[in-house]
């Protein structure tokens, strides 16, 4: 006994330091200070009337730093909001497009718009996707509101699109209210021209424009866009319909490629046909 | 009441309880202060601990295990008021006792605590306790303990150092006087 009296004499700071560390632990594994019930609200309320009668005098520094504070939280929410707006605006966009492959039987491979070239009268834009995609040229693009383009270039990771609004562009079509057929063109601006179309034809403001199934570049029925002003030409047998394009180029960052390759048997029988006038009619 | 507070030569030196009593109305007076007034002299929401500085003075002037006994309950009262985690200032401030107390001197607690040393043992138990308090403040959180660490629990070790030259100089004045 007289040995452990001497003991803990001779050790009584380190004894006494694991007691109370061993104390403060059981204190830390008791939580909060709710589990002390009634007395926290009692400590709570003294403390909140002593800080109540001192809550007049103004704290400059702490004001200061508190309105640094909400300017950086003012910022984080001006950015968060408008990361939110464009999620929401691509989520919509994306949503559209996921139902496209649904009611299309054509093999549609996704892909973004990485880049739009602008020179002069000649509008590409570039996609993500390349050869190594299984892209090729004179492949068509869409998107869930209508024809984009085809494309003219690639490369293992890339391809590059020739445009609707795009000057080389010639996309035979067709109105699909009256099934009569003209050439699409652009001349310009944002809008496309329907060209051939006789002033005998019936073609209206507000008619659908699709794809024609003449084409042999583009799958049939694909959307163009819609006839916004039919004018009478002068001294022309022909009408000027004007096509707003179903697709709005200026906010274009997804679309599908589809894989539909002209058909080489059609492509092989018509370019013999045409050997053949050719041939009749040479001297 | 006036109390006049010699060093030298007043109560407080040979009658333990009236000292102990002493610290117990200083730590409540300093508890109310460090709730109700130390936002005044926050800088970036760092404050200076004056508990800690009280429990290194005790431990300095009355030894080891004093400082451990002062240290937690001052820790507790403190845990308490300022609504806590209850024990994590107490574990801390213990552990500071028991840092402080290594400097104990008998009949020389004044000279330290008079002298630039008692800055230095405030440093040194300031960053034993706010390694322990911050260790045990972050560890439900997903930061980083040792970027906490270095942005508060060395601003507050530093501010608190810099609030013990008070004391200090206090102490080295009346010492002179």
């Amino acid at each position: 006994m007289r040995r452990l009296i001497d003991f803990v004499v001779r050790f009584k700071n380190y004894i006494t330091l694991c007691t109370l560390v061993v104390m403060s632990f059981a204190f830390m594994s008791v939580g909060s200070l709710s589990q002390l019930g009634g007395f926290r609200a009692v400590i709570v309320g003294s403390i909140g009337w002593m800080q109540s009668l001192f809550a007049w005098i103004p704290n400059p520094v702490a004001l200061k730093s508190e309105n640094l504070a909400l300017r950086e939280l003012n910022l984080q929410l001006a950015v968060e909001s408008a990361r939110s707006r464009q999620s929401m605006v691509e989520n919509a966009t994306l949503r559209a497009m996921l139902e496209l492959p649904a009611y299309t039987d054509y093999h549609l491979i996704a892909a973004d718009v990485v880049g739009k070239t602008t020179t002069q009268l000649r509008n590409y834009a570039t996609i993500n996707k390349g050869a190594d995609d299984g892209i090729q040229e004179g492949m068509c693009c869409i998107t869930d509101a209508g024809l984009v383009g085809i494309v003219i270039g690639t490369s293992p990771h890339f391809a590059v699109l020739q445009l609707l609004l795009n000057r080389d562009m010639r996309v035979s079509a067709k109105v699909q209210r009256t099934r009569v057929d003209g050439i699409i063109q652009w001349e310009g601006e944002t809008f496309l021209v329907l060209k051939n179309i006789p002033r005998s034809l019936d073609v209206q403001a507000g008619d659908a424009v699709l794809t024609s199934t003449y084409s042999a570049k583009y799958p049939p029925n694909v959307v163009v866009g819609r006839i916004t002003q039919v004018s009478e030409e002068a001294n022309s047998l022909f009408r000027r319909v004007v096509v707003e394009p179903a697709v709005n180029f200026a906010t274009l960052e997804q679309l599908f490629v589809v894989d539909t390759r002209s058909n080489a048997e059609r492509a092989e029988i018509e370019r013999r046909v045409e050997d053949h006038l050719k041939q009749r009619t040479a001297p | 009441m006036a109390v006049k507070f010699d060093l030298n030569r007043s109560q407080f030196i040979t009658n333990p309880a009236l000292r102990f009593v002493a610290y117990a109305v200083v730590a409540l007076l300093l508890n109310v202060v460090h709730v109700v007034f130390l936002r005044f002299v926050a800088v970036s929401s760092v404050t200076p601990d004056l508990l800690l500085i009280l429990t290194v003075w005790i431990a300095v002037v009355e030894g080891q295990f004093t400082g451990m006994i002062a240290g937690f309950l001052f820790g507790l009262l403190f845990d308490v008021v300022s609504a806590d985690v209850l024990g994590s200032n107490a574990l801390a401030k213990t552990a500071a006792g028991f840092v402080a107390g290594y400097f104990w001197k008998e009949n020389l607690s004044l000279q330290t605590i008079g002298n630039y040393r008692f800055l230095f043992v405030v440093a040194l138990a300031g960053g034993v306790h706010n390694l322990l308090y911050y260790f045990f403040y972050v560890r439900p959180m997903q930061i980083s303990f040792g970027m906490f660490f270095l942005k508060y629990g060395v601003a507050t070790t530093l501010y608190t150092t810099v609030a013990a030259v008070f004391p200090m100089l206090y102490v080295n004045r009346r010492k002179d006087q």
